[in-house]
């Protein structure tokens, strides 16, 4: 089933600067989609496009079948929860708590239900410590997952995530791939604008690949990825798991996902299933 | 909003009036100014008010002053209806309401087509303290940036559902409150952040800098300062002095 789908979407912007020229995309409801490529590509423009923030000069975004010029950011955000990249955009309140709190309060949530969500969600992202502390002396990894606790918190069915991995350690990506595994397991719609092949790879979605404001690849990460020329016109690279899988004389029939799997075939062991 | 803010914001044109030193374009604009001051009657002010929308025309900027003039037109109607209100008549309250406009006009087609080296430069030639005038062009530096930023931040506010435009006076006031918060407290830890790297860049070791670029008078500058400044200066006398002059 369609969710969210964009008609010849075009965008100018006011400065007169073309960022999208004639997308077309669809994406079906529990899907996970990750959009790639270069700097300028037009990827944020076009997941603004999701809740509203912008509005196409030519063509049209629909969600759930609504056109979204013809209603409020407010009413398509409850659907669509999307995190910014960069943290201190946002964070504003006097504490965490009441931070996650905002949107809830927002969108008319009954105090019982923001109680139960605020403390599901602060426990989830392990800020529970951090309750009454002001959001703004928190490190940059916690920002960045306090953002994401204050989208999750009010349960949107799309999750749009700008760049989620910047500024993360290589834990607080571990802990990120979970959640997006936990998000998936529960049918939401995840859609991941970022550069990190390598993050993005295990999850295997379905990749978008823009360049100079078009779609100019779109479809499942283990084949795009393996267009090498498509990819150098994009300026993203291919994930080092799949280069290493590519240079391997003797190989299993699908690229390892992750670095155990490629240490166990090259080991010896060969316990990769021939076809997942 | 960026779109108004664009009457006050440099904007690299390749134009006979860019190429001006900024000393001529600020004399220029002081003139505007001036005159838009002197002049007592609606007419007089109108034909200062095109005249600076020809130097706009001649510095391909035109389309950017009118901005400021469709900004600034808000507060002259206000003006005129204040004074107008106020019983001083109707043409009193055209002229004050269109003076406003040609005063605003003046100073935007100054900072529309100086840039900030150039700014920088003034304050230098003027012998304004150095910290002053890096404090200010800096200032006038991050205005698109500090734009951009409130921008990014109402999008990020409206994305959780805040609806500015809903609610009484006071609920909008309340409403701009996660919009100021972040904005504040991002520019302060830019300042920081600029203030460490300019010292680990050395700024503030020698008491005296070079510049890379100087300012220097050519033959176009002075072909356009000194006749300007003389019929500024005749007008002035005639307006100020009532001086009679015999051309």
């Amino acid at each position: 089933m369609t969710l969210i789908e964009f008609r010849n979407v075009s965008f100018v912007h006011q400065t007169g600067v073309t960022a999208l020229t004639d997308v077309s995309l669809s994406i079906g409801k529990g899907e996970t989609v990750a959009i790639v490529g270069e700097n300028g590509a037009g990827k944020t423009t076009l997941v603004r496009h999701i809740n509203g923030l912008l509005k196409p000069t030519k063509g049209s975004v629909l969600v759930e079948g609504k056109d979204t010029r013809e209603t409020t950011t407010a009413t398509l955000s409850r659907k669509v929860g999307i995190a910014f990249q960069n943290p201190d955009h946002q964070l504003f309140s006097e504490s965490v708590e009441n931070e996650v709190r905002f949107a809830m309060k927002n969108f008319g949530f009954g105090e019982d239900l923001i109680a139960q969500r605020l403390d599901w969600t602060l426990k989830f992202f392990g800020l529970d410590q951090y309750r009454k502390s002001s959001p703004l002396v928190l490190s940059g990894g916690e920002k960045k997952r306090l953002t994401l606790a204050c989208i999750l918190a009010w349960d949107p069915d799309v999750v749009v995530l700008d760049e989620p991995t910047v500024g993360q350690d290589a834990l607080q990506k571990e802990k990120l791939g979970q959640i997006f595994k936990l998000l998936q397991s529960t049918g939401k719609t995840i859609i991941i604008v970022s550069h990190d092949v390598e993050f993005l790879w295990p999850i295997q979605p379905r990749l978008v690949v823009m360049s100079g404001g078009k779609v100019v690849a779109d479809g499942q990460i283990s084949q795009i990825m393996g267009n090498r020329e498509l990819l150098e016109g994009a300026r993203v690279t291919q994930p080092q798991l799949l280069r290493l899988y590519q240079g391997l004389a003797s190989r299993p029939a699908t690229p390892f996902l992750d670095v155990l799997e490629a240490r166990d075939w090259i080991g010896g062991r060969k316990q990769k299933p021939e076809a997942r | 909003m960026y779109w108004l803010s664009g009457g006050f914001v440099f904007r690299k044109v390749i134009s006979p009036f860019h190429r001006l030193d900024p000393r001529a374009k600020l004399l220029v604009s002081m003139e505007f100014f001036v005159l838009s001051l002197l002049s007592s009657t609606v007419v007089e002010v109108i034909l200062i008010l095109v005249a600076i929308l020809l130097v706009a025309t001649v510095a391909k900027s035109l389309r950017r002053i009118a901005r400021t003039i469709a900004f600034s037109g808000l507060f002259a109607v206000f003006i005129f209806a204040i004074n107008f209100l106020f019983g001083l008549g109707l043409l009193n309250a055209l002229l004050y309401s269109v003076r406003f406009l040609a005063i605003i006009s003046s100073t935007s087609v100054f900072f529309v087509t100086t840039s900030p080296d150039e700014l920088e430069q003034i304050m230098k030639w003027m012998r304004v303290p150095r910290d002053v005038v890096f404090a200010f062009v800096t200032a006038v530096r991050f205005i698109p940036v500090v734009m951009l930023d409130a921008f990014q931040i109402m999008d990020a506010q409206k994305s959780r559902g805040l609806e500015f435009e809903k609610g009484n006076v006071l609920k909008r006031v309340r409403n701009l409150v996660p919009i100021l918060i972040p904005l504040v407290v991002n520019s302060v830890i830019r300042s920081g952040e600029l203030a460490e790297a300019m010292e680990s860049r050395a700024y503030g070791s020698t008491p005296k800098p070079t510049s890379l670029y100087g300012m220097r008078l050519r033959w176009y500058d002075v072909a356009v300062a000194v006749p300007s400044l003389l019929l500024v200066s005749a007008v002035a006398l005639v307006v100020v002095f009532h001086v009679t002059l015999y051309i």
